[in-house]
């Protein structure tokens, strides 16, 4: 964002949802800090309270920035990337807390987790919160479930990323410390392809409703634009890994690295190929 | 044979199909029109082979319920693609308002070997229409008013418009982007009875700054260029309604080193004739779409979906999610050579108000996770 751009109603909720998640970021990593691993906050893991409690507020202070931007343009955050970037932080935040609540083994990994988060939070400060315009085939019912079907697709595969950096990262000794207090490998590596398996499944809901979505506002449901063919990529990445994963016997380290690629190709998909053109599918809006 | 099949049906082959596949999907990424499809329909078809080879041989597929329905949907959803591309027809046509739907008038037609559709009991007729626009030209909702057929051969009137879909005899009529003015044209040649004609000036506001055509009237020589001047109340910084009804136009007429200008009503005598300018009107460009398979795709899809996820219920709930509960904390101070045995052992959360011992040595830490556990 730049020093002249008018502060707009929804900035100061952006704002302040993205400074709970760099609290809960920071307090994360003090919390696998092997110096402080004495320290009864640690002991009682009162810190990782504080991380739930700071997620929990950045997300609705996140789904508030979203409300007032809705209320100022007239419409929900599906358009621009400013706009569709607010609104992963937004699901992928309250995703994420909900598995950190649920699976308390598994929070450690908010280390990697929310870093990544900081990387869309410091992209969506560098944008415009300019208004953009709604076009007439964005109406359809079916965006609600194909964009809602993204979000969890997108939300599992970043919980398998934190797990996947974990295990990568327990190859070195300062990730062996760090994440000491997680269950070993073969826990950490089976949740991470839970999340994958679970990814596959709304990935393939997402492609569906999609393809819904496309046949009665385009009159075609496939046609290979470039966000369709990235998208399918990514769907044959994730089925390409889950073979592996089953069939072979591969290291953690490895299988790690095969969900962060699968990972990376779904990062391309939702904020590389769509903003190649400035719609989310080229000429077609 | 059932060796040949469990050789087909081999993973290895499986992931050189998918790695076949992604290969293709690179190639026509960003420009399908180029690419032959063969760069798909090739894995895909190799990827079939392999897929109903495992179907039939992999007891890890065919004994697992959800599996197999998974696996066997999505070699349904390629047959039934393939046979959807086979009998598709995928078309445009520009309908002047008051004008009935011809097959006869499709542009750009794409259709497949098998198509055998009859586009010639589609019938309707082309009411008026509107296109909202925001400030800065941007495209809003399209009402365009069709008279379609119902049941008992009745005229009844419809709005469809973006992804309201006109559906008639399976075929699927969307409204476009692409729409413009048409001018509607008498010729009374000397002596002769008067013919009407059509003109399809281009889209409108895209092409605002040509919009000029020709036209050869039945039975001369002649090659009348025109040019129209619109009236819409076009306005870039308001948000503005495009509609026929609210618009008007010059036709400039240009034949040989003729030039006139026309209004609605006017004629002009040209060699061999007279020509009159009847009627201004809009034409709407649709989309047509046949495809018999697409609901069938659907639920196909959906039941593979809904097999892969009965499939992974089934496993997940084989297993808790996180069997190990997770260890307390250890100090860093911790000697290097005990820490896998106390990782192999947790230890015991400690209540509220206790904090939990932290030893400095190595006989002290053993001692407490003995004690504790």
């Amino acid at each position: 964002m730049s020093p002249g751009s008018a502060m707009v109603a929804e900035i100061p909720w952006l704002w302040a949802g993205l400074s709970a998640y760099m609290i809960a970021t920071l307090v994360s990593m003090w919390g696998v800090s092997p110096r402080y691993a004495g320290m009864p906050i640690i002991q009682h893991k009162t810190h990782e309270y504080i991380v739930l409690g700071c997620l929990a507020l950045g997300v609705l202070l996140l789904a508030t920035a979203i409300g007032a931007r809705w209320v100022r343009i007239g419409h929900g955050p599906w358009i621009s990337l400013f706009e569709l970037l607010m609104s992963q932080l937004c699901s992928l935040g309250l995703i994420f807390t909900l598995l950190y609540w649920r699976l308390p083994g598994f929070r450690p990994s908010a280390v990697i987790v929310l870093p990544i988060m900081w990387v869309l939070g410091s992209w969506v400060l560098t944008l415009e919160p300019t208004a953009s315009h709604f076009p007439a085939t964005y109406y359809n019912i079916w965006k609600w479930s194909h964009v809602g079907l993204g979000k969890l697709f997108l939300a599992l595969l970043l919980a398998g990323v934190g797990l996947a950096g974990v295990m990568i990262l327990r190859t070195t000794r300062l990730g062996q410390s760090w994440f000491r207090s997680m269950p070993s490998d073969q826990v950490v590596d089976r949740l991470a392809w839970r999340f994958m398996m679970l990814a596959l499944v709304f990935d393939s809901l997402m492609l569906i409703a999609g393809a819904v979505w496309a046949q009665d506002a385009w009159g075609r449901y496939w046609a290979w634009d470039s966000l369709e063919t990235s998208a399918f990529l990514t769907w044959l990445f994730l089925a390409i890994g889950l073979h592996v994963r089953l069939t072979y016997k591969v290291p953690h380290w490895v299988s790690g690295v095969i969900i962060i690629g699968i990972f990376c190709m779904a990062f391309a998909t939702y904020f590389g190929a769509p903003y190649i053109s400035p719609a989310a599918h080229k000429g077609m809006v | 044979m059932f060796k040949v099949l469990r050789r087909l049906a081999s993973l290895k082959i499986t992931l050189v199909g998918m790695v076949l596949l992604i290969t293709g999907s690179v190639l026509i990424y960003g420009n399908p029109a180029d690419v032959p499809m063969w760069v798909v329909v090739i894995p895909l078809s190799f990827l079939a082979i392999n897929l109903v080879a495992a179907i039939i041989t992999n007891k890890r597929i065919n004994h697992q319920p959800g599996l197999l329905v998974f696996h066997v949907c999505l070699l349904g959803l390629v047959i039934v693609a393939g046979f959807g591309r086979l009998t598709h027809l995928d078309a445009h046509a520009e309908i002047p308002i008051g004008t009935e739907f011809s097959a006869d008038r499709l542009l750009e037609v794409r259709s497949g070997v098998w198509h055998s559709g009859d586009l010639d009991r589609v019938a309707f007729i082309q009411g008026p229409f509107t296109v909202q626009y925001a400030a800065g030209l941007q495209r809003g909702l399209t009402h365009s008013h069709v008279m379609v057929k119902n049941s008992t051969g009745q005229w009844i009137e419809k709005v469809i418009g973006d992804d309201r879909v006109l559906v008639i005899e399976d075929y699927r009529f969307y409204t476009t982007h692409n729409k413009g003015f048409s001018t509607f044209l008498s010729w009374t040649p000397d002596g002769g009875q008067p013919v009407t004609g059509v003109v399809n000036m281009p889209s409108y506001p895209l092409f605002d700054y040509k919009q000029d055509n020709h036209w050869t009237p039945p039975g001369t020589q002649l090659d009348i260029k025109f040019w129209l001047q619109i009236n819409a109340g076009l306005t870039q910084d308001q948000a503005w309604t495009l509609d026929a009804r609210n618009s008007s136009a010059v036709l400039v007429v240009t034949n040989n080193d003729v030039r006139r200008e026309l209004r609605v009503g006017d004629r002009i005598p040209l060699p061999g004739g007279e020509l009159q300018f009847d009627k201004l009107t809009m034409w709407m460009g649709y989309r047509i779409f046949y495809d018999p398979t697409i609901q069938w795709m659907f639920f196909i899809a959906v039941a593979g979906v809904l097999g892969l996820g009965f499939h992974f219920w089934q496993k997940i709930n084989l297993q808790p999610w996180m069997e190990d509960e997770p260890e307390e904390p250890l100090s860093e101070i911790l000697p290097e050579p005990i820490r896998p045995s106390i990782t192999q052992q947790p230890i015991t959360q400690p209540k509220k108000d206790q904090t939990m011992p932290i030893s400095t040595s190595s006989q002290d830490l053993a001692a407490t996770s003995k004690g504790r556990s």
